[in-house]
């Protein structure tokens, strides 16, 4: 099943797209497979590796773009962490990490 | 190692499936000495469908090489025998179970989540100097005790996940209940029927409890593996739950948030590829 799909310049490219073809390398070697889902970590490393265009499917982004709906998503994964227990602090900083990733927000150095 | 409980013997724990042959093979020959490497390469080579994903396994990003391998023999040569014998092993499990037999367990999930713990795995290992590949074939088998719990009992098994579900209680609980077994114990008994070491055992026996008094560091690194790949929500389950992180395994592993956040980024991009290749 192909889907209709459009060579994207990286910079145009957006989190939520999928790629509709595997993303090779200058070597030939798959970067990305067929289908996944650009996050902005990936779009970030992308342009690190050279990558100027994207084979991306067209239409329907994913609603993992919209932050809100990425925040309440990490609520629901982590319903079980209750912020103010002491001893559950490691799921407490896993969640602020994944937080960060997930939503692209600047870290501290 | 203690004989099986009755428990065990009445789910049918001394009754466990095999790897092919030439990969029980491969995998006796850790000990050896002397391995004949090309004969042993030679005979992986027969089976086509191994072969072949072992091979997009070897050209994948995961080792960047600069040329690409045609022939079981040449990922041995360019990856070391260690590698390429995890990847082998890796492509036999994944096509070790047969799928569908529970219609409450979703098998694709279970791989997708199996996969990316193996990934996150032998990323933390690299971080921490670690055996990245004995890390990798650890989180690839961390739950199997799941598929043989399902494989043997698949209509108990539905009624373990119903429970869970109404009662909202952890799996554990609910397999101990309804079947006097748990899949850590289903789990360690096949990581030994399938002569795995004692810290590969070890680690699938407390990768919920790595603080346990000797259960050695590759439990704690696929415990954070594990929470880690909940978390990033991977395996896209609905009912996706981020279980808690042992502190003590967290400060053991040391790394800061940068580094965290390298790890999640390379088990997004690694798990993506893998998955395509293992799940095909």
């Amino acid at each position: 099943m192909s889907a209709a799909y459009k060579l994207t310049e990286l910079a145009a490219a957006r989190p939520g797209m999928a790629l509709s073809e595997d993303l090779l390398d200058r070597q030939g070697q798959v970067l990305l497979p067929k289908g996944a889902v650009l996050t902005a970590a990936m779009l970030a490393s992308l342009g690190r590796h050279d990558v100027e265009m994207l084979p991306l499917v067209t239409g329907g982004e994913t609603e993992d773009a919209d932050p809100g709906a990425i925040q309440a998503r990490l609520d629901h994964l982590f319903r079980r962490n209750e912020r103010d227990n002491d001893d559950d602090w490691a799921t407490g900083i896993l969640r602020r990490y994944v937080e960060d990733y997930r939503l692209a927000r600047e870290v501290a150095p | 190692m203690s004989g099986l409980t009755p428990e065990s013997l009445a789910i049918g724990l001394d009754d466990l499936p095999s790897l092919p042959a030439v990969v029980m093979e491969l995998l006796g020959s850790i000990d050896q000495e002397d391995v004949d490497v090309s004969v042993l390469a030679r005979k992986i080579s027969y089976d086509q469908a191994l072969t072949a994903k072992t091979l997009r396994l070897a050209n994948s990003s995961m080792y960047s090489l600069q040329v690409k391998v045609t022939t079981i023999q040449q990922a041995m040569t360019f990856l070391g025998f260690q590698t390429t014998r995890n990847l082998i092993t890796a492509v036999a499990v994944t096509g070790c179970f047969p799928s569908g037999l529970c219609p409450g367990f979703d098998d694709k999930a279970f791989w997708r989540h199996s996969i990316a713990t193996a990934a996150c795995a032998r990323v933390l290992a690299r971080r921490v100097r670690l055996n990245p590949d004995y890390a990798f074939t650890a989180g690839l088998l961390h739950d199997i005790g799941r598929l043989v719990l399902v494989s043997k009992q698949p209509q108990r098994y539905q009624q373990v996940i119903e429970r869970r579900a109404q009662q909202d209680c952890d799996l554990l609980d609910a397999e101990r209940a309804l079947l006097g077994v748990d899949h850590v114990i289903a789990g360690v008994a096949l990581a030994q029927h399938w002569n795995f070491s004692d810290t590969m055992r070890q680690a699938i026996a407390h990768h919920h409890d790595p603080e346990t008094h000797g259960a050695g560091f590759l439990a704690t690194i696929v415990h954070v593996a594990n929470a880690i790949v909940h978390a990033l929500d991977l395996a896209r389950e609905k009912e996706e739950l981020v279980p808690a992180v042992s502190s003590v395994a967290w400060t053991a592993l040391g790394l800061n948030e940068e580094a965290y956040l390298h790890v999640f980024h390379e088990t997004d991009m690694q798990f993506e590829e893998m998955s395509t290749i293992l799940m095909a």
